[in-house]
């Protein structure tokens, strides 16, 4: 038709907007109004961190440790505290992880006796619904008992300290397991019964089945949930300036490397932003700025993690689950 | 998951492991008595200056954990034995945990704040309190004041050293206005005080900045003043033991009390025994 | 073995909760059913628990939280409310009629706003909002006229709720959005072949199928929201007073605290038996809510349950 000098009749991409009703009309326009200041928002808050954090990070802020200096301003840096929240974040997935899996894989694949199951699921939204303070005084409580000693350090008087990286990291696990639990019940639930009743017709015990199929097919979803477990251990402040100490940099418990830093404390981004802002008493606003915009960093890199991993789950037995 | 996902965890835990261990680097062979303390937040600063220099002056004599939680889990820690020193910004409460021995380390101005759009000169110990009871409620009432409106009163929270401190010698009998805001730390109550200017609350003497610190009977709130004695609104830092203080800790806490090179970093921001 | 873990998991929130319980005992035993009323003025009973120390008297356990309570409920119920309407608009706005490139960046940019610590959200509120609402919006005649029960500065209610409302959005946001893209295309094409324009088939069809995931969404913000302790306790005035509706439009301005500020405000004096009680108290009310929510959304969803997409 080009050939001939003649245009096609250009179609409409979008029907006209004046066929539409007038109740339709508005909820378009409230939809657009509701974006628009979403995008403005959130430009907002990311641009005010951007350039509060860039204007006072500096590379030598990352790779030093806190000073113990009244100018807190112009001293030290957050080396200790980065660690820190790692060390927690590690610690704290490593707990949730095998729980929040093996929970759900005992709710979906046996889940008897029946009150029981419904038991364990109602535990688990409670815990998802705790506020993170009350995790925490109640940590503290539990982890000031004697019992429990070996997770700290006992000072001399035999009275337990209560606060480390590993009372910290449990209190965390915690918060992280219903994300673990929920993404791994789904992922289970997703998948079709034809792949459990192939394993079985091959002869493979439930166990073998749970071990070597079920869960192997379920690890993305596994991961993005530890990962989304990983990204509210990182940002959560109360647990980490109730149960961690908030030390200035990592002190370890003794002098035997690596157990000791465990029972020692320590602080983590979180706590640091915390003491450095108003709201704490270092009167360092500037650092607090610095740290924060670290933080979004890392959490920007735990979602991107979210995103591949999901990405890469989209050949997976999972997406064939799905209608 | 593949490989080289798999390795790349594996190298990023073990990068966190090394980290972890090697980054404390004072995890020395030798077993060194641990000084514990823990408390409050103001005076958790001075601590752990005093400890490097101590270590300075006396290294390898022991080892220290300084964490903070405020003067009351400071006072209840060392009570229940949890740690060896509580440090604390309020003078000794009836309803403190029996056998404990307060031990002065410094001082502490506190200074009352206003906006910087309402530089009062100075308020003297009667205006003061009729302020912040709430008798007087109007800056037109308080001669000096650079503007007119009701006086926002900004305090501490009921834990809070300072505030005890602000009670007992600004007040004395008299009691904050049940109208007050309450904030958490000084630097809440510091931007409270920036952003509204009918303001008026107290601070810990570093935290005057982008505010106006009130002379206080005359006298202006800072650090020379406080040092001479001249200004009267200084408060006490402690570091409670419990019972009389023995051993390492007790070394530490004469070395803070006498030695000349304490009592120096004292001097920078705080005011010295001596 | 693995049923030997899952108990271990209950047994530990079991623990929590009988933990939580045993200790808000001695408050609700020495004030009864008063500890959900008003008994005069909350902070002027907090000083005096914190004040007594170890060795409090019955008189000294007197505790009415009712300005606590509602407080929490304005500020959880106004935030969740404004919130799910935001989200849901803001979901439909990119899912159906953002443009393209306008959709990849919002999605990521709502999931990291989810995970900024409340920290920084309560500078914003006392750096930003307070001074913003203290200078242009409360005039000095309002302060006046209530000068002799409460200050009117920045910080109250209309901060909280406002900075409360940004926190809490982002999340209902993310699973409304991943809800309604997991709406088979099919419903939606097949509305539209029948002559439906795009609005009315993404409100009908999509948003009815997504209910589940939409109330589990507004579940989930409002335990955010009741949990939220450190942004409230920076910005929300301080006070434990009961905001008055029928004070008109002052009733915006006034200055409130949520039940999670001030447990997080009393944490440090949390060794003086009375505080201890009443701030376990008050743990436990904030506890036995979340319960009472996630019971709540079980029940609704059960009915939703025909024609919904899992949330």
């Amino acid at each position: 038709m080009a050939a001939l000098g003649l245009r096609a009749p250009r179609r409409k991409r979008h029907e006209s907007l004046s066929s539409w009703r007038i109740r339709d009309r508005v909820g378009l326009a409230m939809c657009w109004l509701a974006g628009l200041t979403l995008c403005a928002i959130a430009g907002a808050i990311v641009l005010y961190m951007a350039v509060r954090g860039v204007q006072y990070l500096r590379p030598e802020l990352l790779l030093s440790k806190p000073e113990a200096t009244m100018d807190q301003s112009r001293s030290g840096g957050f080396l200790d505290p980065i660690v820190g929240t790692l060390l927690l974040t590690v610690i704290g997935i490593a707990i949730a992880t095998p729980l929040g899996v093996c929970t759900a894989v005992w709710m979906v694949e046996y889940g008897r006796p029946r009150w029981l199951a419904r038991l364990v699921e109602s535990g688990i939204e409670v815990v998802a619904g705790t506020p993170d303070i009350v995790i925490a005084i109640f940590g503290l409580a539990l982890f000031q008992q004697g019992i429990f000693s070996w997770l700290s350090f006992t000072s001399a008087d035999g009275a337990v300290f209560g606060r480390s990286f590993l009372t910290a990291g449990a209190a965390m696990s915690l918060i992280a397991l219903p994300m673990v639990f929920g993404s791994t019940r789904e992922a289970l639930e997703a998948m079709p019964r034809q792949l459990r009743e192939a394993s079985y017709a091959l002869g493979k015990t439930q166990a073998a089945t749970i071990r070597r199929v079920l869960v192997p097919a379920a690890r993305p979803s596994i991961s993005s949930g530890a990962v989304l477990g990983m990204g509210r251990i990182v940002g959560d402040t109360a647990v980490v300036v109730v149960l961690l100490g908030a030390t200035l940099r990592i002190d370890p418990s003794g002098s035997l490397p690596g157990v000791d830093v465990l029972r020692g404390t320590g602080g983590t981004l979180t706590s640091y932003v915390y003491n450095n802002s108003p709201a704490g008493e270092g009167n360092a606003p500037e650092k607090a700025y610095a740290a924060a915009f670290v933080l979004l960093i890392i959490v920007m890199a735990l979602n991107g993690a979210v995103e591949l991993i999901s990405r890469r789950a989209g050949g997976s037995v999972l997406a064939q689950g799905r209608t | 998951m593949s490989r080289r996902t798999r390795a790349a965890i594996a190298a990023a835990c073990a990068a966190t492991a090394v980290a972890a261990v090697s980054l404390p680097t004072h995890a020395a062979a030798a077993s060194k008595p641990t000084i514990t303390a823990s408390g409050s937040t103001s005076v958790a600063p001075l601590a752990f200056q005093l400890a490097r220099g101590y270590l300075r002056q006396h290294p390898g004599r022991v080892k220290f954990r300084i964490a903070q939680g405020g003067s009351d889990v400071g006072v209840a820690d060392v009570g229940a034995g949890r740690v060896s020193i509580g440090m604390s910004s309020r003078d000794p409460k009836p309803s403190d945990p029996t056998g404990l021995v307060f031990n002065k380390i410094a001082r502490d101005a506190v200074c009352v704040i206003t906006n910087s759009a309402n530089p009062i000169a100075n308020l003297s110990t009667a205006q003061i309190q009729a302020i912040f009871s709430g008798t007087v409620r109007d800056w037109s009432q308080v001669p000096g004041a650079g503007l007119t409106g009701t006086i926002d009163i900004v305090t501490r929270t009921p834990a809070s050293g300072t505030q005890d401190a602000f009670q007992k010698i600004f007040l004395g009998s008299k009691t904050v206005s049940s109208t007050a805001s309450a904030k958490a730390s000084n630097g809440l109550v510091q931007q409270a005080v920036k952003s509204d200017r009918n303001a008026v609350g107290y601070v810990s003497l570093d935290f005057v900045r982008d505010v106006h610190a009130a002379a206080y009977n005359g006298v202006a709130c800072d650090l020379r003043n406080a040092k001479s004695g001249a200004y009267g609104g200084v408060r006490n830092f402690w570091m409670v033991t419990r019972g009389p203080a023995t051993g390492p800790v007790r070394t530490f806490i004469n070395w803070v009390q006498n030695s000349s090179r304490a009592q120096a970093i004292v001097g920078t921001h705080w005011v010295p025994l001596r | 073995m693995l049923g030997a873990l899952a108990v271990v998991v209950l047994l530990v929130i079991a623990l929590m909760l009988t933990f939580v319980a045993i200790r808000a005992w001695p408050a609700f035993q020495h004030n009864g059913l008063h500890w959900f009323g008003a008994q005069g003025d909350v902070d002027q009973q907090i000083s005096t628990m914190v004040n007594t120390g170890a060795n409090p008297s019955p008189a000294d356990y007197r505790f009415g939280a009712w300005p606590l309570i509602w407080a929490t409920i304005l500020t959880t119920g106004i935030a969740v409310v404004v919130g799910l309407a935001f989200a849901l608009l803001s979901a439909i706005f990119i899912v159906e009629f953002s443009p393209l490139a306008l959709r990849r960046v919002l999605v990521p940019v709502v999931r990291l706003l989810a995970a900024v610590p409340s920290v920084v959200y309560g500078l914003v509120g006392i750096l930003v909002l307070a001074p913003f609402v203290g200078d242009h919006l409360i005039s000095s005649d309002r302060r006046t006229s209530v000068e002799f029960v409460i200050q009117l500065s920045g910080p109250g209610l209309l901060v909280s709720v406002v900075v409360l409302t940004v926190m809490i959005t982002p999340i209902m946001i993310a699973i409304i959005v991943e809800a309604l893209h997991a709406v088979p295309r099919s419903w939606k094409e097949g509305a539209v072949a029948l002559g439906v324009n795009r609005w009315r088939a993404m409100w009908t069809v999509s948003v009815r199928v997504a209910r589940p995931a939409i109330l589990a969404g507004a579940v989930l913000a409002c335990a955010r929201a009741l949990g939220e302790a450190i942004m409230l306790s920076m910005a929300s005035g301080g006070k434990g007073f009961a905001p008055n509706p029928a004070d008109g439009l002052t009733f915006v301005f006034e200055p409130l605290r949520p039940l999670a500020a001030t447990i997080v405000e009393n944490v440090e004096s949390i060794n003086a038996p009375a505080i201890r009680a009443n701030v376990y108290a008050m743990s436990l009310v904030l506890l036995l809510s979340t319960l009472t929510l996630s019971f709540g959304a079980w029940m609704a969803k059960r009915s939703m349950r025909r024609y919904g997409v899992a949330g």
